[in-house]
């Protein structure tokens, strides 16, 4: 036998006392004396670091290196931006993996492939002879940097240590890299890993570095693990291992790339890719897969098998190569399976609680007849004994950060306790948790969460009234010079109450036209979307309609909207940029000091690249002004087609001198919601400045029919009314309530600070030019802590920062002023407030103090306080209540 | 050496009588090699084993071993705790014993508490 190779971490192993095994021609550590278990649930709970240095590093060069890697991965390699890594596969002619691998784009001028240990030399020799024809070479790198995983939910904060604060990627979201110096040693860092975590990164360094950093970060709370944990937890995650789950199958044929689930995104079909390697078999496959998922197994010939995972329910151990049956029928094998450890969680939800409790199952992975469905009951032959297992949906899931949560079959969340006796019984509860919760809002609460306000008396009782349960669809019409015509009878002060307010909100804006009857701000913004998509296709009829592309807007990271986002009301009419195959967006770069705040430099850089047909301005974090007026100015120069538009969901009630003027800044459309910082009911809005004799008008129109029949046939006329309300109110009070929202901002803000929370934003300018305050409040603790709040009558969103992985990682909290200022709140009672808030995240009590302190300020302000208004207000609601 | 009072056999079991019975257990060693265990298959009460042949199998994340009975008779009784806490085998190797054994007919070539540290030394 050769003589094992060894890591640049060989020695620490050793000195670690791990048991050492030959892992494809590598003397690796299995385990560390603590073992496989503990190594496991170390990773899941804080911080595992893995020595993966014996993976193969080979630096790809040249100009034709993304020719020649198109031809021989499989995913499109194109999409590979620079600090952006990707997943791939190796493919053989015959549509088998020759390897996985990873590719890394840390410079503009090469790119890293990383491939299993093992395989290094089998996949130099197949690649070498592919060369031909390429200016491209491929240089075996491995001896020149070490790799480190870091994996787990302490290792962001660990690996911040060393990056002295830098973030450790160029954003927190999966293949972004970065290259930087930790400690004054070179480093480059990717957000991937093999555990499953939603925190874990692999780190490269020099090799005369890698003992330096492997100590470094047992210092900072990591510990080792060895190839066993990294076994069980990428086993858990459901992640395929080279010569279990790809390559050869137990059916003695090689395993088709298409059975493994990850085909589905490493695998790509882009013009650009030309003609690869087995691209006819993938194709094959491909077609294979997509009927398998269709359930059509009809023809599975070229996917006879996939890999799911599976999960033992009767106690015992599954493990590779044990035979799976349905009844008689032999359906596969299991390709990897052991017993895995986990943390019991205990509670629902974001209260749930991950406990010291360890709980162990036995799962894995297995190779299975195709036409196997999730919850399909099998038996396992383990040892001449049937035992009974299940095919689950995934073992793990990863979509609460900062943990990577153990999905235990058969768990079921507990069923809500309907309220007992008759149907009078259950009213009568009914009525009297309403009351509770009315008066729990209204008179106890600090309500802080920024999209809510309460609307006044007059608001309210209007939008309950009459015509709340009438129909009144209208529409234009040509043959009566646009006179709008309604469809039903009894509508005429319908009729009058909508054009009254499209007037009112004219004024407000200052623009040509607004649509008032979408109903919330999503609606609005899906609305428009449809629209402009509508209005680039109008001359061409007879194709399929074209979708948008580019967009540019906010990332969600960074607070963008969730209205304006592919996920959210562009869903439908975005295009897929085929050049990396997915949504073709473009985010506003934000500047490196303020990341609240678009880089407007960048931001021009970016249009005169992509041409956005839309720029969408406007967050639901929103701290500062948009730079609507620099981007209107730069795109005019530049001669760019584009449309700007303002998603001011958050913010339509400041619109004006106190903070942004969009029509007078540049922007065309702007859409909002009428009750965030405006008085209105629950409502959307859309508005534009196009005169009548411009092209554009044409998109005006669209709108207005995207708007009725499109997204609305009956449009909520009570809230309507109440909405007119709502527009007398802030055209009337408009000046004084815009100023104290401002003012009130900046002052809870400062006073927070005081109370030595940290304040987001910039401290120049007061942390804030809107209605908005985020405070930090430690990395993943933001859900937490809002809880406790509400428990103490506060109520804020807990929110991530731009630099945080998702809601429930959340580290800060977002609060805005709105509410509390229409409730007479000024700067000494913000202050009182801070307080209280500050007090409650120390761990005291205030929930008494709270309610006291709010029962003080039960009158709403800016809006119609005159006697004879109260008077006629009593009047009506009298009418109403018989 | 502690566990004087034990013996033990070539397949890393210990061996034990009391009250006339035969308990049967793995070795340190043995449980050192597995890792963590992370489960045991236990015989039935009843059940006949014999010298030299497997009466069962502990499994740890890594691997399945057998466990080899170091007596022939019957099965008087099972550690039934350790189909919940099958980690007692890892931190209480002596403590933790799997079966107890009665009639006992036959009985392995045994080696003494020292013998086995000295066999261990050889098997490193």
């Amino acid at each position: 036998m050769s003589e094992l190779k060894r890591t640049q971490l060989y020695d620490e192993h050793v000195k670690a006392g791990a048991t050492m095994v030959d892992f494809g021609g590598w003397d690796m550590p299995v385990q560390y004396p603590t073992g496989i278990v503990a190594e496991h649930l170390y990773t899941r709970h804080a911080c595992g670091i893995f020595d993966v240095s014996h993976m193969g590093r080979i630096l790809v060069e040249g100009p034709d290196r993304f020719r020649f890697l198109q031809h021989v991965v499989t995913s499109n390699v194109e999409a590979l931006d620079l600090n952006r890594s990707q997943y791939t596969i190796i493919q053989a002619p015959d549509g088998s993996a020759v390897d996985d691998a990873y590719l890394y784009c840390f410079e503009e001028e090469n790119i890293w492939l990383v491939v299993n240990a093992a395989n290094i030399d089998k996949d130099l020799a197949y690649l070498m002879p592919l060369l031909n024809g390429y200016d491209c070479t491929l240089t075996n790198i491995s001896d020149l940097w070490a790799c480190i995983a870091v994996q787990g939910p302490k290792s962001k904060e660990i690996l911040t240590v060393l990056s002295g604060g830098e973030p450790v990627t160029v954003e927190p979201i999966k293949n972004r890299l970065n290259t930087l110096t930790f400690e004054g040693h070179p480093v480059k860092i990717a957000k991937t890993g093999y555990t499953g975590e939603p925190l874990g990164y692999e780190v490269f360094c020099l090799s005369e570095d890698a003992s330096w950093l492997w100590n470094r970060l047992i210092e900072l709370g990591s510990k080792p693990a060895g190839l066993g944990a990294r076994d069980t937890l990428r086993m858990e995650a459901g992640l395929p291992l080279y010569g279990h789950e790809m390559g050869m199958g137990q059916d003695g044929k090689p395993m088709p790339i298409y059975s493994a689930g990850v085909a589905r995104f490493a695998v790509s079909f882009a013009p650009q890719k030309g003609d690869f390697v087995a691209k006819d078999v993938l194709w094959q496959q491909r077609q294979a897969f997509l009927r398998i998922m269709n359930r059509d197994f009809s023809d599975c010939e070229a996917l006879p098998y996939r890999v799911l995972p599976i999960a033992l329910l009767d106690r015992g151990v599954i493990r590779a190569g044990m035979e799976i049956y349905k009844g008689q029928r032999h359906v596969g094998w299991v390709t990897s399976g052991t017993m895995v450890p986990y943390y019991v969680a205990e509670g629902e939800g974001l209260e749930s609680v991950i406990t010291d409790a360890v709980a162990k199952r036995s799962i894995g992975l297995c190779y299975i007849a195709s036409d196997t469905l999730a919850d399909d009951p099998v038996e396992v032959d383990v040892r001449g004994k049937r035992l009974k297992a299940v095919i689950p949906e995934q073992h793990l899931s990863v979509d609460a950060p900062p943990f990577a949560r153990p999905l235990i079959y058969g768990t079921e969340l507990k069923a809500l306790e309907a309220p007992e006796g008759d149907g009078l019984a259950k009213a009568l509860t009914l009525i009297g948790k309403a009351e509770r919760n009315h008066i729990w809002r209204q008179r106890e609460c600090l309500n802080l969460i920024p999209s809510e306000n309460t609307p006044s008396r007059a608001v309210q009782l209007l939008s309950g009234s009459d015509p709340a349960f009438r129909y009144a669809e209208h529409r234009k019409t040509k043959a009566f010079y646009d006179k709008d015509i309604f469809y039903y009878q009894g509508t005429k002060f319908i009729d009058e109450t909508e054009q009254l307010l499209v007037e009112e909100m004219k004024k407000y804006f200052g623009c040509a036209e607004v649509e008032t009857r979408v109903t919330s701000g999503q609606m609005a913004n899906t609305t428009v979307f449809s629209a402009l998509m509508d209005f680039k296709n109008r001359l061409d009829r007879k194709n399929t309609p074209k979708r948008l592309g580019y967009v540019m807007n906010n990332h969600i990271i960074r607070g963008g909207h969730l209205s304006a986002q592919p996920m959210g009301a562009l869903h439908d009419y975005i295009a897929i940029d085929p050049k990396t195959e997915q949504n073709a967006i473009v985010n506003f770069p934000v500047l490196k000091d303020n990341i609240y705040k678009i880089d407007v430099e960048e931001t021009k850089k970016l249009i005169d690249e992509y041409r956005p047909e839309l720029i969408i301005f406007g967050k639901s974090m929103v701290l500062h002004k948009e730079p609507v007026a620099a981007i209107r100015k730069f795109v005019d120069e530049q001669k760019i087609p584009t449309t700007i538009m303002y998603d001011m969901a958050h913010v339509l009630g400041i619109v004006g001198p106190s903070f942004q003027d969009p029509f007078a800044e540049g922007a065309e459309i702007v859409t909002g919601s009428t009750h965030k910082t405006f008085f209105g009911p629950q409502r959307g809005v859309i508005a534009v400045n196009y005169k009548e004799d411009e092209l554009k008008y044409e998109l005006w129109e669209t709108i207005e029919r995207r708007a009725f029949p499109g997204a609305v046939s009956n449009h909520h006329l009570g809230t309507q009314l109440g909405m007119l309300m709502a527009a007398y109110e802030m055209n009337t009070f408009r000046k004084e309530y815009q100023q104290a929202v401002v003012d009130n901002a900046k002052s809870f803000a400062k006073a927070l600070a005081a109370e030595g929370l940290k304040v987001e934003g910039d401290p120049s300018i007061g942390y804030t030019e809107t209605h908005q305050v985020v405070v930090s409040v430690g990395y993943g603790q933001g859900p937490e802590i809002a809880e406790r709040l509400e428990k103490n009558n506060i109520i804020v969103n807990y929110q991530a920062t731009p630099d945080e992985e998702g809601f429930t990682a959340s580290g800060a909290l977002r609060m805005g002023v709105s509410e509390m200022t229409r409730f007479g709140f000024g700067e000494a009672e913000f202050k009182k407030a801070a307080a209280l808030i500050a007090a409650c995240i120390r761990g005291e009590n205030v929930k008494e103090d709270v309610a006291k302190f709010r029962a003080e300020y039960q009158t709403m302000h800016y809006c119609f306080d005159d006697q004879t208004f109260f008077d006629a207000l009593e009047h009506m609601a009298g009418v109403m209540g018989r | 050496m502690e566990h004087l009072d034990y013996q033990f056999s070539r397949s890393h079991e210990w061996l034990k009588e009391e009250d006339g019975l035969m308990i049967v257990g793995i070795s340190d060693f043995a449980q050192n090699a597995l890792g963590d265990v992370v489960f045991v298959n236990l015989p039935d009460v009843g059940d006949e084993v014999t010298a030299g042949e497997a009466f069962g199998d502990v499994e740890s994340v890594k691997a399945v071993s057998d466990l080899i009975s170091p007596v022939t008779g019957v099965v008087a009784e099972v550690n039934e705790e350790l189909l919940d806490s099958p980690e007692l085998l890892n931190s209480d190797p002596y403590g933790s014993w799997i079966i107890k054994v009665e009639n006992v007919t036959d009985t392995e070539e045994l080696l003494s508490a020292a013998a086995y540290e000295a066999f261990c030394e050889t098997e490193e």
